[in-house]
């Protein structure tokens, strides 16, 4: 089983995905450093003050502002209500949430990436893992050796199980080195707070608590990762179904945009929350900036990734074990 | 190369499988099994630099509280009067100004009496040297409801609360900032060309009154009218609302504030 998870990830290696990815991921960092760089400076500047707190405060205010206004929808307003409870929590517990630094360009880093930038780059190693050797012929060479069709397809999806950690690892580690020199390399130990959760319109903080942020980055992570690992998932299942590699990443690509552009409409169409593009998001529940919608909770998200997960791998290693190879 | 660098891409690969794992069991466990039930605001000794920063060279610092017309409504430029104010006092410091305008659109005098005890504006509010704040234009014309119904009585109680909150306002600010002055950029009447003019011009006389009245109790805190920058030509200095003022009507404001703010070169308000 080793050697054929090390044939299968000397097999990836060879096509050079991953240093692509890694290229990808090392020219965006340093342009979305610039970009919060950017950002921090415009803001002090027109505030005339770095002090953190007159900024969450002139936040809370704007929030307030934008609430008052009689033209936003109505979840947009929910929305609102509560980022402004937690606002104000941060701001009353004295706890800058946007504390400049490397650990927090890593979190807000993934945090934003999770719904599509991170997904996507697991498409493009997991798109043509076994539609490439049907396209390409080889699959019949593959399937001639001595090996049962399970263990082979178990090899793939194990290499492939790797190479989404590694990504996960390397936008970790890259992210962290490249702001680093922007931002200075301190602030694991800045407190955040986790645990809010959203009742009906309100903000519940009874259960919030607080935990030093290399605990908060791990945990993300590992949210990270799981969401990873559950398109990745899916789209190996397509893979196998499918022959065309260019057809596997249409229809990845479609359902994961089609995912970002549904999310805002789920409070309308309930049963949406079913389709585990909408489930993404899942770094929201633990910042607390969930868009508050009935029955949609980290534990809900997760069991739907999870069944959907389960059920491409079962899809997956039937077909794959039943089918004419021709 | 490539015989070393595959070994090592799947040792590393297995040890983040390995972390990522732990990380999502303990997100799982921090999030969704372990119920917290204590509650730590003791978090100001975990942040070692709560002492206030803002305060660090000689520059002016400006708090701006109130309503619409210190958030500058109805300004195509956005910078309602606290930002042409701001303009103004650079070019006479030649310093920069710090700013924290606060203004919250539709705020009624017992919002500001709320807002005024949140930590954070009262912190604010201790570190200005200048405060400039509107507040009663929707206690007394609540966004042209008053006006179907012109009741004086009713109008009258509203005039006695307002003064009452007004007061409060006041005092607040004085107990967080004994030392800056406050600015009060008084009513006007938007209405003044409207039908019973006469009534409403009446009233926003009298609540202006008052006000000057209320200021006057406490120290440095300068009642300023803006009566009768809007009493001959409204309707040039009014936004399409004809309610509140356009960018010439709040520069009007801002020269009038700005003529009272003195700063020395090196930008210290005397």
């Amino acid at each position: 089983m080793t050697s054929l998870v090390h044939n299968e990830m000397l097999k990836l290696l060879r096509k050079k995905r991953l240093y692509v990815i890694i290229l990808i991921i090392a020219f965006l960092v340093p342009l979305f450093t610039y970009a919060q760089f950017k950002q921090i400076q415009t803001a002090a500047e027109k505030l005339g003050t770095d002090d953190w707190r007159t900024r969450l405060q002139q936040e809370i205010v704007d929030t307030q502002n934008r609430l008052s206004s009689s033209r936003i929808q109505d979840e947009w307003r929910k929305f609102l209500k509560v980022r402004l409870t937690q606002q104000q929590y941060y701001l009353d517990n004295d706890i800058n949430p946007q504390a400049p630094g490397a650990p927090t360009f890593m979190r807000v880093f993934a945090e934003n990436s999770i719904d599509l930038l991170l997904p996507l780059l697991v498409m493009v190693v997991a798109a043509d893992l076994v539609s490439s050797e049907a396209s390409g012929g080889t699959i019949k060479l593959l399937l001639t050796r001595p090996v049962q069709r399970w263990r082979i397809l178990l090899s793939k999806y194990l290499a492939l199980l790797l190479s989404v950690s590694f990504i996960v690892l390397m936008v970790g580690i890259l992210s962290y080195l490249i702001s680093g020199i922007v931002f200075g390399y301190g602030g694991w130990n800045l407190p955040l707070l986790t645990g809010f959760s959203v009742q009906g319109d309100e903000l519940v903080t009874n259960s919030v608590h607080m935990v030093p942020q290399w605990q908060y980055i791990l945990m993300e992570f590992g949210l990270v990762w799981f969401v990873c690992v559950a398109v990745g998932t899916l789209t190996f299942m397509l893979s196998v179904l499918l022959r065309s590699t260019a057809a596997v990443m249409g229809i990845m690509l479609a359902s994961l945009i089609a995912g970002a552009i549904l999310v805002n409409m789920v409070s309308s169409w309930e049963s949406a929350k079913y389709f585990f593009m909408v489930n993404l998001q899942l770094t929201n529940y633990v910042s607390g900036m969930a868009l508050p919608i009935e029955g949609m909770s980290l534990g809900f998200s997760m069991a739907v990734l999870a069944v959907w997960t389960i059920a491409a791998l079962v899809i997956s290693f039937v077909v794959f074990t039943k089918r004419d190879v021709y | 190369m490539k015989k070393r660098t595959l070994p090592v891409i799947i040792a590393i690969s297995s040890f983040s499988v390995l972390l990522f794992l732990f990380g999502l069991g303990w997100a799982v466990k921090d999030q969704l099994v372990d119920t917290h039930s204590e509650l730590q605001p003791s978090t100001k000794e975990t942040a070692g630099n709560t002492e206030p920063s803002a305060k660090k060279d000689n520059k002016i610092t400006v708090a701006a509280i109130g309503d619409s017309l210190t958030r500058g409504t109805g300004d195509d430029n956005g910078k309602g009067y606290v930002g042409y104010l701001i303009e103004q006092l650079k070019k006479k410091s030649g310093s920069s100004i710090a700013v924290a305008n606060s203004a919250i659109k539709g705020e009624r005098s017992e919002g500001l009496v709320e807002q005024l005890k949140q930590p954070q504006i009262q912190r604010q509010i201790a570190n200005a040297d200048v405060i400039v704040m509107t507040i009663g234009g929707n206690d007394l014309f609540r966004g042209g409801e008053a006006l179907q119904s012109l009741d004086t009585n009713s109008i009258e109680d509203s005039r006695i609360q307002y003064i009452k909150n007004l007061e409060i306002i006041y005092g607040a600010i004085r107990k967080q900032n004994p030392k800056a002055e406050v600015f009060h950029v008084g009513l006007y009447n938007p209405f003044i060309n409207m039908q019973e003019s006469e009534l409403t011009t009446a009233i926003v006389r009298d609540w202006n009154f008052a006000a000057a009245e209320s200021a006057a109790k406490f120290e440095k805190v300068v009642y300023i009218p803006t009566f009768d920058l809007f009493q001959l030509r409204a309707e040039d200095y009014l936004y399409s609302d004809q309610f509140h003022p356009n960018a010439e009507g709040y520069k009007l404001i801002a020269e009038r504030v700005a003529s009272l703010i003195t700063v020395q070169e090196e930008g210290k308000t005397k």
